[in-house]
């Protein structure tokens, strides 16, 4: 069953613009949370348990107060780069409810006092971008934005900034480094954008869900965001369901959902005459789940990590019997190549490498140590590097070839994979 | 690239405005490449050339090298010429589960071009793209700024054939 | 001032130095490309690993501060093992084009694998095509395909020259480093960027192809291109010299020298030189020893003391100036003794990182002499003296970088206007050969690399500097050119001039040493292999 705390309004188009926003409850609580004190905010999302929707599932209000205690001017950035692949649960949210961003996002602001904050969309989202943009001047307008908001004496100036396709933008520090107008190339660690982040200022980063989230914490009180989901879990999540599902799309529903009712109930079960075989469960990065182990899943960040793989960005992505995971390895190997940004070798190198073996495996050319090889590769490009994409370009391998290993050497002895026969030439020219 | 580079670039009036406004809009110079770089392409056919990026750095008064490694580092920055409509089809895991691969054979395959390049009449080309954040109403692709979603090959040949 | 122990051994750093500075200290050893100690720190060739006891992740040395009694070590199996594959990945798309890349012999790569190199190459696809003999500009060639990326060149461009040439094109393994058509990499200080390239993807122009580095000794020295005194090596065997490159001096020119520094061993070879003494009188030209034409000069200028002049360019070292000076003002009694000042105009200005408008090592040098000995004429009082002939004999010891005397050629006409010319310097200067109505002796000198002595920089800085090699034999330095006019006899024996003083260089043990060569000059530096 979907529970609809973020999504309760989406079905109706005039949720979109300010005054069905208004009409429905949007706005009250930025006034009550300007009368709040920030610390109070930021303690009452730290209560809550809110988790980073992004990817990394990191507290949200413990992010927060890692910022120095001192007046530095500091900037508040929305992540709306989704780019995860199987995810497209924030283009909805800017699509259906760009308000309810930008009022969570003038509360979070308030908290952390800062007086700036951007969105950065990901460039291909040109509609998101309309909409967020007219939303925005409506909220000027209405002097949710700018000097003194709603009397209070909170000033704060927001603004949209499009990016221009590249899938590293979606790490913080890659976001930071392309609104700073370079490549989106991630920054060393530390410092933390908390600490140094755009242009060297205190900066916090957060996800158009995590952000929109605060609404409902300050609504309704960090108690009762904590009866939605589990313990270390709290509040609701959008999953974005795709794939081989009959009804594949977006749900809300509670933290500690079944995998299996998620598939079944919500994205109506598999099609006619297919058996699930796979779901990767948090976008493309995260590690791949037999269809047995889906079966004992539920989506929240502690079972998921339990069972090896994470929650990520929330896009579970369902593959069924009729597909060849050796290929499916390939399509992912393919995207990380694309988008490794260059600077880390284990990273540049690896991912192009991790791609010319499985690829080389699916033109019916690979060796029987190229499987191993894989792994190897694989391994030694977790944890090496500045940033995460090297290690989401290994854990899927690892758990593929782990996991169906038989389709890989399958394809290996024969020459074609174990499922579709010989497509590959069809498939990539 | 040669022959690009003979080439020369210029800002229209409206073109040069809208740059000079992005350049005051952030907090550095630097943010408004990526802007910059939009209003250039679009006044560009639809790609950059090493003449747009002088004239960027002429105009904007930022080291050509930066602006050349931001446009070589974002896929949106078109490298060669494209065709009226720019048609992108995502091949990403959950469109390549549903037949995005198939799907742009199969445009390639009606418009009579390979990937990358642009139909004879100019008005089209073709370029498969990672995901675009459409999952759900999978394959689908972009032309230019506009996404179709749900495609089936068919649906997809007459939305294109539809195009002026 | 804290302390931490590196793979056990105890090292206090300063306040936020960071891990990688604490291996330098210790002098353990430790793989890095991208550091450089005097650039921003990138962190992105990933070589650096290290465990840090309590820290459950490997962290890089050069991103990592010390903090006290921090307990860092790169022995363990997990950081050797995780130290090999990076490594490799930095190797599985370069060419490995060692037999003819330039680099070889000093690369990094090379080096490193030597030490930290997994000796299983595993790659079996093909490798990524770059772009190859790209021309970056008037001085460095970029072979893409050899580069590992470590950005040191891009930062360089950015950071020390301020001048923001060069990037980093493209993503993931199709990145290139590269200009953009029509911007060239042309700066002042281009040639940096060959220096610190840790691999054979930026070469210079000049260098490529025209030795192997293990046929080149090599010596310290100060260049003495400009004022500024940059501490440098040369490069160079029998055929001559062949480079010059920068080496860390904080005090003066931190890691870096400039372009126009590195053509200093272009006047330096045989070639470029005056190599035997000549005597030209009625356009008739005999050749002499040079020891035996400053003797024979004594007796001259003893004879017309009252109408011999001296010029002095900022050339020379402090003991020559002293001898020459001193001999002149003592034994003869001579005080017309005048500077010569080449490109005055620019003479004070200063670029703010190195390069200075006096082209001259030591005019700081030659000032305080000339202070010392009370020396006070001007060049008008030269000139005045030429044209009433009241000058007839003039010893000039003249420019060994005659590239940077633009008033060279002017000036030869002017001192032909004495009776006597009588040149002392190393560089050929072919004007004198032409002059018909002056008896002009040319005495050969030797070059800065050539003897040991004392520089002064425009900072006031003294800097001693020894003997490289000698290049003409015969030569003299403008001591042994004072003693001999003075009418003394060389107490330095000829055996010890005749005796290489190469300078200790920090050559590992498993390679030959310089002395070795001799036994099998192509072999030599075969132990590393």
């Amino acid at each position: 069953m979907e529970t609809k705390l973020l999504t309760e309004f989406y079905h109706l188009d005039e949720f979109r613009f300010l005054d069905g926003y208004k009409k429905n409850g949007g706005y009250v609580n930025l006034e009550k949370a300007l009368k709040m004190q920030p610390q109070a905010i930021i303690d009452e999302v730290k209560a809550s348990g809110l988790r980073g929707r992004g990817g990394a599932g990191f507290s949200t209000g413990m992010k927060w107060s890692f910022l120095p205690k001192n007046n530095e001017p500091r900037y508040l950035v929305c992540n709306a780069d989704e780019g995860e692949p199987g995810t497209f649960k924030d283009r909805l949210m800017m699509e259906r409810a760009p308000h309810q961003l930008i009022e969570g996002m003038i509360m979070s602001a308030f908290a952390v006092g800062s007086k700036k904050s951007y969105i950065y969309v990901r460039g291909e989202y040109y509609y998101p971008v309309e909409v967020l943009e007219q939303a925005v001047q409506e909220a000027y307008k209405a002097g949710y934005l700018g000097k003194n908001i709603l009397g209070s004496g909170f000033d704060h100036d927001m603004d949209v900034y499009r990016g221009a396709g590249a899938y590293i933008c979606g790490e913080e520090t890659g976001l930071i480094s392309s609104l700073e107008g370079q490549k989106g190339q991630p920054k060393l660690k530390p410092p933390f954008p908390a600490v140094k982040g755009y242009l060297q200022k205190p900066t916090i980063v957060n996800n158009v869900e995590t952000l929109a989230a605060v609404k409902y914490i300050i609504r309704d009180g960090a108690a009762a965001y904590k009866k939605f989901g589990t313990e270390k879990s709290p509040g609701t999540k959008l999953f974005s369901l795709s794939g081989n599902v009959r009804k594949p799309g977006n749900y809300e529903v509670n933290l500690g959902y079944s995998l299996n009712d998620l598939i079944n109930n919500e994205g109506g079960g598999m099609k006619p005459g297919r058996k699930l075989k796979a779901v990767i469960p948090g976008g493309s990065s995260a590690p791949v789940l037999t269809a047995e182990e889906a079966s004992r899943a539920t989506m929240d960040y502690e079972c998921l990590a339990q069972m090896g793989t994470m929650l990520g960005s929330g896009a579970v992505i369902v593959i069924d019997d009729s597909q060849c995971m050796v290929d499916m390895l390939g399509v992912l190997m393919h995207f990380y190549h694309h988008e490794s940004c260059g600077q880390c070798t284990p990273c540049r190198e690896g991912t192009g490498w991790l791609n010319k073996i499985t690829h080389s495996i699916l033109e019916g050319k690979g060796r029987l140590q190229d499987i191993d090889l894989l792994v190897k590769v694989a391994d030694n490009m977790k944890g090496r590097t500045i940033c995460a994409l090297s290690d989401a370009a290994a854990l899927p391998v690892l758990s593929f070839v782990t996991k169906f290993r038989d389709e890989f050497e399958f394809y290996v002895r024969e020459g074609r994979s174990k499922v579709r026969g010989s497509f590959y030439a069809q498939m990539h020219h | 690239m040669l022959e690009t580079a003979k080439s020369t670039f210029q800002l229209s009036a409206e073109g040069l405005a809208e740059v000079k406004k992005e350049l005051a809009r952030y907090e550095i110079k630097d943010s408004a490449i990526i802007p910059a770089l939009y209003v250039a392409q679009k006044e560009n056919k639809g790609f950059i050339t090493t003449a747009v990026i002088h004239h960027l750095g002429q105009v904007m008064d930022i080291p050509v090298s930066k602006i050349n490694e931001v446009f070589k580092f974002y896929t949106m920055f078109n490298q060669v010429p494209v065709g009226k409509h720019h048609v992108q089809v995502c091949t990403n895991i959950s469109c390549a589960l549903e037949g995005g691969r198939e799907l742009t054979n199969h445009i390639c395959h009606e418009l009579g071009v390979k990937l990358g390049e642009v139909t004879a009449d100019g008005r089209f080309s073709v370029s498969r793209v990672e995901c675009l954040g459409s999952c759900g109403t999978a394959p689908m692709m972009q032309v230019n700024t506009k996404y179709y979603e749900s495609l089936t090959p068919e649906s997809a040949m007459n939305i294109l054939r539809g195009m002026k | 001032m804290p302390k931490c122990t590196i793979n056990g051994k105890e090292v206090e750093v300063k306040d936020g130095q960071t891990i990688m500075e604490a291996f330098y200290k210790t002098e353990e050893p430790i793989a890095h490309y991208c550091y450089h100690p005097g650039l921003s720190v990138a962190g992105v060739c990933r070589l650096c690993i290290c465990d840090i006891e309590g820290n459950p992740r490997p962290q890089i040395a050069c991103n990592t501060v010390v903090t006290e009694g921090m307990k860092v070590s790169n022995k363990s199996d997990k950081i050797k093992d995780g130290v090999k594959w990076v490594l490799d990945f930095h190797l599985i798309n370069h060419p490995l084009d060692c037999p003819v890349c330039d680099q070889a012999g000093e690369c990094g790569l090379q080096e490193q694998y030597m030490e930290f190199g997994k000796y299983d190459p595993e790659m079996a696809e093909h490798k990524v095509k770059k772009h190859k003999v790209v021309d970056l500009g008037p001085t460095v060639v970029l072979d893409s395909e050899r580069c590992v990326l470590c950005s040191r060149c891009v930062r360089f461009t950015d950071e020390v020259s301020k001048t923001s040439e060069l990037g980093i094109f493209n993503r993931g393994d199709r990145s290139e480093i590269g200009t953009v058509e029509g911007k060239k990499l042309d700066n002042k200080y281009s040639l940096n960027t060959v220096d610190i390239c840790p691999v054979g993807a930026l070469t210079s122009k000049d260098f490529r192809f025209r030795q192997r580095v293990w046929y080149l000794k090599d010596s310290e020295t100060v260049c003495n291109g400009c004022s500024t005194g940059c501490n440098v090596k040369v490069y160079f065997n029998k055929e001559g010299f062949f480079r010059v490159k920068p080496v860390y001096n904080e005090k003066v020119n931190g890691h870096w020298m400039c372009d126009e520094g590195r053509d200093i061993y272009k006047f330096l070879n045989k070639d470029a030189r005056f190599t035997t003494g000549i005597v030209r009188q009625k356009g008739e030209q005999t050749e002499m020893a040079p020891g035996a034409l400053a003797k024979e000069l004594h007796k001259e200028i003893k004879a017309k003391k009252d109408q011999v002049a001296l010029v002095l360019t900022g050339q020379y070292t402090v003991e020559e100036y002293d001898a020459m000076v001193s001999s002149m003002v003592k034994e003869f009694g001579i005080s017309k003794i005048y500077h010569w000042v080449n490109n005055k105009e620019s003479f004070d200005s200063f670029d703010g990182l190195l390069l200075r408008g006096d082209k001259n090592p030591n005019t700081k040098g030659l000032l305080q002499v000339l202070e010392k000995h009370q020396i006070k004429g001007v060049w008008g009082d030269l000139e005045a003296g030429l044209k009433n002939k009241s000058i007839k004999t003039l010893i000039v010891a003249g420019p060994e970088n005659k590239a940077v005397f633009d008033n060279l050629e002017t000036h030869v006409k002017l001192f032909a206007q004495a009776e006597h010319l009588v040149w002392l310097g190393s560089a050929k200067v072919d004007s004198l050969l032409n002059l018909n109505n002056v008896k002009v002796s040319i005495v050969p000198l030797k070059t800065f690399v050539e003897k040991e002595g004392t520089f002064i920089n425009a900072a006031g800085l003294e800097q001693k500097f020894k003997r490289a090699t000698t290049v003409v034999h015969e030569a003299l330095t403008l001591t042994e050119t004072a003693i001999l006019m003075s009418g003394k006899n060389l107490t330095v024996p000829m055996a010890q001039i005749e005796k290489p003083a190469f300078l200790e260089n920090k050559r590992r043990q498993d390679q030959v040493m310089l002395e070795n060569r001799k036994k099998n000059e192509f072999v030599f530096k075969r132990g590393s292999l």
